[in-house]
C-alpha cells in the first residue's frame, strides 16, 4: 500500500498542508481502506490540484490521489463516455475529438480531473447556453465511507445524493468514474472573434449582446493602470462542416506546454510596472479574428507551465465571485477597490452566467462573474475582500469555493442558502463524517 | 485552521489577564479569528478587557486555571480542542517571585512551579494535541534573564532557562509534524509584573513585545528578543569573562 507523508498546496500556493497522501492500487484495496479508515481527520480525494485553495487539502489526515481511476470507454451507439475520475479534461478532448465528439463544458484549463470537475460543478465559456458541468453528468459512481460503491443518476431515487455530490467538494465520498453526454463536433475548431474594449460598461454591453449569437464568450479585463475596465472580449463558436471546408487549416496547437516557470523562490515577479507592460500588450496585441483550434481558444495558459509560480513565496488568491444582474456597480467597485490596494493582476475574467444547476453547493448563478488574481502579501488585501465579501452577501452574490482559502464561515449560509438542505444530505451519507478537508474545517462545512 | 492569509482562526491566551499575552492578542491579525479561549485563575476579568479590543464575532471562552494544579492541566488542555482545531497558543503564565511575605524558599519554589513546572506541562500536552490536527503554533514567553545566572534573579532565569531548553528540544522533535514552537525573549518589559522596580537598559512596553510576538508566528526564525538589540547583548554576556559579567550585572 503506497502512503507518503507529504506536504501540498493547492494552486494559489497560499496554505501549506502536511498530510498522508495515499495512492491506491485498485478500486479493491480503496474500498478495504476507506472502510476500515480509523484516522480522527478522515480523508478527501483529490485530482490534479488546480484548486487554488484549500478544498482538495487534509492537513493531519489523509488525501487519496485520483490519478489511478484511469478509465476511458465510448459507448458504440450514442454520444456518451464513461471516464475514470482521475482522467483529465485534456485527455478526454483528446480522445473525444478522434470521435468527432466534445465535452460540452470545458474550463480554463484542460489539467483539470473529472472528478474535480464534478466536485466544483466547474463552468466555462459555454455556461450561458450549456450551464455547469454537471449538465452533461448521466451517472456518477461513488465511494461512500462505510466501503460502499454506488451509482447515482440525476433523477430517480438517487437524485439528492447525486446532487449532493456534485459540487460537493470532495465532502460526500470519493468519486470512481462518471458517464459524460458529449456533443458532436464536427472540426476540432473553433471560429474566434475577438474585440477590444476601453471601458467596464462597454464590456458588458458587448458580452450580453455576443450570448445571443456566439456559444462561447468570456472577456479577460485589464487589471492595471487606470482599472477602468477596458480589455478584450472573446467570442466563439464551433466549426461546421462546410464553414471549415472553405476555411484554412486551422493552426495546429501544441499538445506539450513550451514554457516552465522556474522556481523562484519568496520573490514575487508581480508589481505594479511589470503587470501595466504586460496588461498593455496584451490590450495592443492583434486580434484574432478567424478559425483557430479549440485547444488554444480553450485553454489559453496552458501553453505555460506552473505559472502560478511567479507569485512567489506567499502565493496568490483568486477572489471569484458571481453577482446577479443589476449589480453592475459593483463590479465597477470591486476594480476601483483594486486600483485602491494596489492589486494590479494579469488575470481577470469576466463573463456572463446563464441558468444555475440544481446542486445546492454550486457555485454559478444567474449574473457576472468576476476572477481575480491577487498577491496575497498585499497589504489590507485581507479585510478588503471581507468587506466585499460582506457586501457580496447584501447583494445576493457569491464567491466560488473551489478557489478559496479565505472565506469567512459566517458568510457561507447567506451565499449558499442551501447550505443546511446540502448538510443534511451529506451526513446522510457520511454519518461518521469521514470526508474532511482543510477547507471543510475552515468554513465548518459539515 | 490558518487561512491563505496566515490567520489563525482560534487562539488560546493561557495567562489570559498577562498584560503581555493581552498585547500579544491585540497584535495578531483579528479578520478571522473566530474563538479565542482565555485560561487564567480570573478568565472573566481578562474577557472584560478583551472585548473591548477584539472583534464582536470573537467568541471568547473562558477557562478557569491554576498553575499549581498540575494534575488539571490536562483537563484545561483538551478544553482547547473541543470544539475543532486550535490554531496559536500563547503562555504567557509567569511570576518573578518577589513576593516579600513569604521566605525565599518559598519564592523560589513559587517560580519554579509556575514559571518552569506548569509553563512547560502546558506546553507539552498542547503539542500533543496539536500533532494529532498536523498543525499548530505555541509561543511561549522566555526571558532575556535565562541567559546568564545573575545574583539578582537567577531563581528566576532558571526556571526561564528550563522551559527555554524543553520548548528549543521539543521543537526540533516536532521537525515535520507541522507544529512549532516560538520562544520570546523579552527583556525589561514595563508591566504590573516590574512594577516599581528600577528600569533595567532596553525597556519596552508590552506593545513593542507584541511586535515582535507576531513577528515570530509568521516567520521562519524561532527565537525572538525585544527589543532586537538584545539578541547581541546575549551573545556578548555568554562569552564574556565571569568576573568582568559579575561586575556588569552587579551594579
Ligand atoms: C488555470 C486554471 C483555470 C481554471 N479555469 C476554470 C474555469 O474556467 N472554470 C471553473 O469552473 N474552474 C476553473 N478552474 C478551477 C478548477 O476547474 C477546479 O478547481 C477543479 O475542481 C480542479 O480539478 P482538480 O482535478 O485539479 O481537483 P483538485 O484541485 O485536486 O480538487 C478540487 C476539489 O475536487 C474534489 N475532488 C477531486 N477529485 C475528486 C474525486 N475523485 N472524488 C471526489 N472529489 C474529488 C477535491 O476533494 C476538492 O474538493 C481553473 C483552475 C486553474 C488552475
Ligand atoms: N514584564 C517583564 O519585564 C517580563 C520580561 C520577560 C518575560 N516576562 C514574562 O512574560 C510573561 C507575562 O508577564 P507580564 O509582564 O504580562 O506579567 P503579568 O501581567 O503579571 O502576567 C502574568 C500572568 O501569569 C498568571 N499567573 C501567575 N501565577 C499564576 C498561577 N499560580 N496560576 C495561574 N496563573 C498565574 C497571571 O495571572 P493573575 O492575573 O491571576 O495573577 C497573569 O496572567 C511571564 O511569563 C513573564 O515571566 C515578563
Amino acid at each position: 500500500m503506497s502512503l507518503q507523508r507529504m506536504e501540498s498546496t493547492g494552486w494559489g500556493r497560499t496554505v501549506r498542508s502536511v498530510s498522508t497522501e495515499y495512492a491506491p492500487q485498485s478500486i479493491d484495496e480503496l474500498q478495504e481502506y476507506v472502510r476500515d479508515g480509523k484516522n480522527p481527520r478522515g480523508f478527501i480525494a483529490h485530482g490534479l490540484r488546480r484548486s487554488y485553495g484549500d478544498s482538495s487539502l487534509n492537513i493531519g489526515g489523509i488525501t487519496i490521489d485520483a490519478a489511478f481511476l484511469s478509465r476511458l470507454e465510448f459507448h458504440p451507439n450514442a454520444p456518451v463516455v464513461t471516464v475514470g475520475a482521475g482522467v483529465s479534461i485534456r485527455t478526454l478532448e483528446k480522445a473525444s475529438l478522434e470521435r468527432k465528439l466534445f465535452p460540452p463544458v470545458v474550463p480554463g484549463t484542460g489539467l483539470v480531473s473529472i472528478g474535480g470537475a464534478i466536485a466544483a460543478d466547474i463552468h466555462g465559456k459555454s455556461h450561458h447556453i450549456t450551464g455547469a458541468f454537471s449538465s452533461c453528468v448521466k451517472r456518477i459512481q461513488l465511494l461512500y465511507s462505510d466501503g460502499e460503491i454506488r451509482d447515482l443518476y440525476p433523477e430517480g431515487p438517487t437524485a439528492d445524493h447525486f446532487w449532493a455530490t456534485v459540487g460537493g467538494l470532495g465532502l460526500t465520498g470519493m468519486i470512481l468514474e462518471a458517464d459524460l453526454q458529449l456533443i458532436q463536433m464536427n472540426t476540432p475548431s473553433v471560429l474566434v472573434e475577438e474585440t477590444r474594449v476601453n471601458d467596464l460598461d462597454e464590456m458588458l454591453t458587448l458580452l450580453s449582446a455576443s450570448d445571443e449569437t456566439f456559444q462561447h464568450t468570456v472577456a479577460w479585463i485589464d487589471l492595471s493602470g487606470d482599472f477602468r475596465g477596458r480589455g478584450v472580449v472573446g467570442k466563439g463558436n464551433y466549426v461546421s462542416q462546410e464553414l471549415s471546408a472553405k476555411q484554412e487549416e486551422p493552426t495546429k496547437s501544441k499538445n506539450a506546454p513550451t514554457l516552465t516557470f522556474p522556481k523562484i523562490g519568496p520573490f514575487s515577479l508581480i508589481n505594479k510596472f511589470s503587470v501595466r507592460a504586460f496588461n498593455e500588450m496584451w490590450f495592443r496585441k492583434p486580434l484574432t479574428r478567424g478559425v483557430s483550434s479549440i485547444d488554444s481558444f480553450m485553454h489559453p495558459l496552458d501553453q505555460i507551465q506552473n505559472w502560478n509560480r511567479i507569485y512567489g513565496d506567499r502565493g496568490f488568491i483568486q477572489y471569484q465571485f458571481v453577482v446577479p444582474e443589476g449589480n453592475e456597480d459593483f463590479l465597477a467597485h470591486v476594480l476601483v477597490t483594486m486600483k485602491d490596494l494596489g492589486a494590479a493582476s494579469f488575470l481577470g475574467v469576466l463573463k456572463k452566467f446563464g441558468k444555475g444547476s440544481p446542486a445546492p453547493l454550486s457555485f454559478p448563478k444567474p449574473g457576472w462573474t468576476l476572477a481575480l488574481d491577487i498577491p496575497a502579501h498585499l497589504h489590507n488585501l485581507e479585510s478588503t475582500l471581507n468587506s466585499l465579501d460582506s457586501q457580496l452577501c447584501d447583494r445576493d452574490g457569491r464567491i466560488y469555493l473551489v478557489k478559496d482559502a479565505r472565506l469567512k464561515p459566517e458568510f457561507l449560509p447567506t451565499m449558499y442558502p442551501r447550505l443546511e438542505e446540502w448538510r443534511g444530505i451529506r451526513n446522510n451519507m457520511d454519518p461518521r463524517g469521514m470526508w474532511q478537508s482543510d477547507q471543510s474545517r475552515r468554513l465548518k462545512l459539515c | 485552521m490558518l487561512n491563505a492569509f496566515h490567520s489563525p482562526q482560534s487562539v488560546a491566551l493561557l495567562g489570559a489577564t498577562s498584560e503581555i499575552g493581552q498585547a500579544i492578542l491585540k497584535a495578531l491579525p483579528h479578520d478571522s479569528l473566530n474563538t479565542c479561549y482565555l485560561v487564567a485563575r480570573e478568565p472573566q476579568r481578562a474577557a472584560k478587557t478583551l472585548k473591548e479590543v477584539l472583534p464582536d464575532r470573537t467568541k471568547l471562552v473562558e477557562i478557569d486555571f491554576q498553575a499549581e494544579a498540575t494534575q488539571t492541566h490536562k483537563a484545561v488542555v483538551d478544553q482547547l480542542f473541543a470544539d475543532g482545531d486550535l490554531d496559536v497558543a500563547i503562555i504567557a503564565v509567569g511570576v518573578l517571585g518577589n513576593n516579600p511575605d513569604v521566605d525565599e524558599s518559598a519564592n523560589a519554589l513559587d517560580v519554579m512551579t509556575v514559571n518552569y513546572l506548569a509553563c512547560a506541562n502546558l506546553m507539552l500536552l498542547i503539542a500533543e494535541k496539536m500533532k494529532l490536527q498536523g498543525h499548530g503554533q505555541i509561543e511561549i514567553i522566555s526571558s532575556f534573564a535565562q541567559t546568564r545566572p545573575r545574583v539578582d534573579n537567577f531563581i528566576y532565569g532558571s526556571s526561564k532557562a528550563g522551559l527555554d531548553f524543553m520548548a528549543r528540544g521539543l521543537n526540533d522533535k516536532l521537525e515535520g509534524t507541522g507544529v512549532s514552537i516560538s520562544i520570546l525573549r523579552p527583556g525589561f518589559v514595563r508591566t504590573r509584573m516590574t512594577k516599581g522596580m528600577s528600569e533595567a537598559p532596553f525597556a519596552v512596553n508590552s506593545d513593542a513585545v507584541a511586535k515582535v510576538a507576531v513577528n515570530l508566528l509568521k516567520g521562519d526564525e524561532r527565537i525572538g528578543y525585544s527589543p532586537a538589540v538584545l539578541k547581541y547583548v546575549a551573545y556578548v554576556f555568554t562569552l564574556m569573562p565571569t568576573k568582568i559579567f559579575k561586575r556588569i550585572s552587579n551594579r
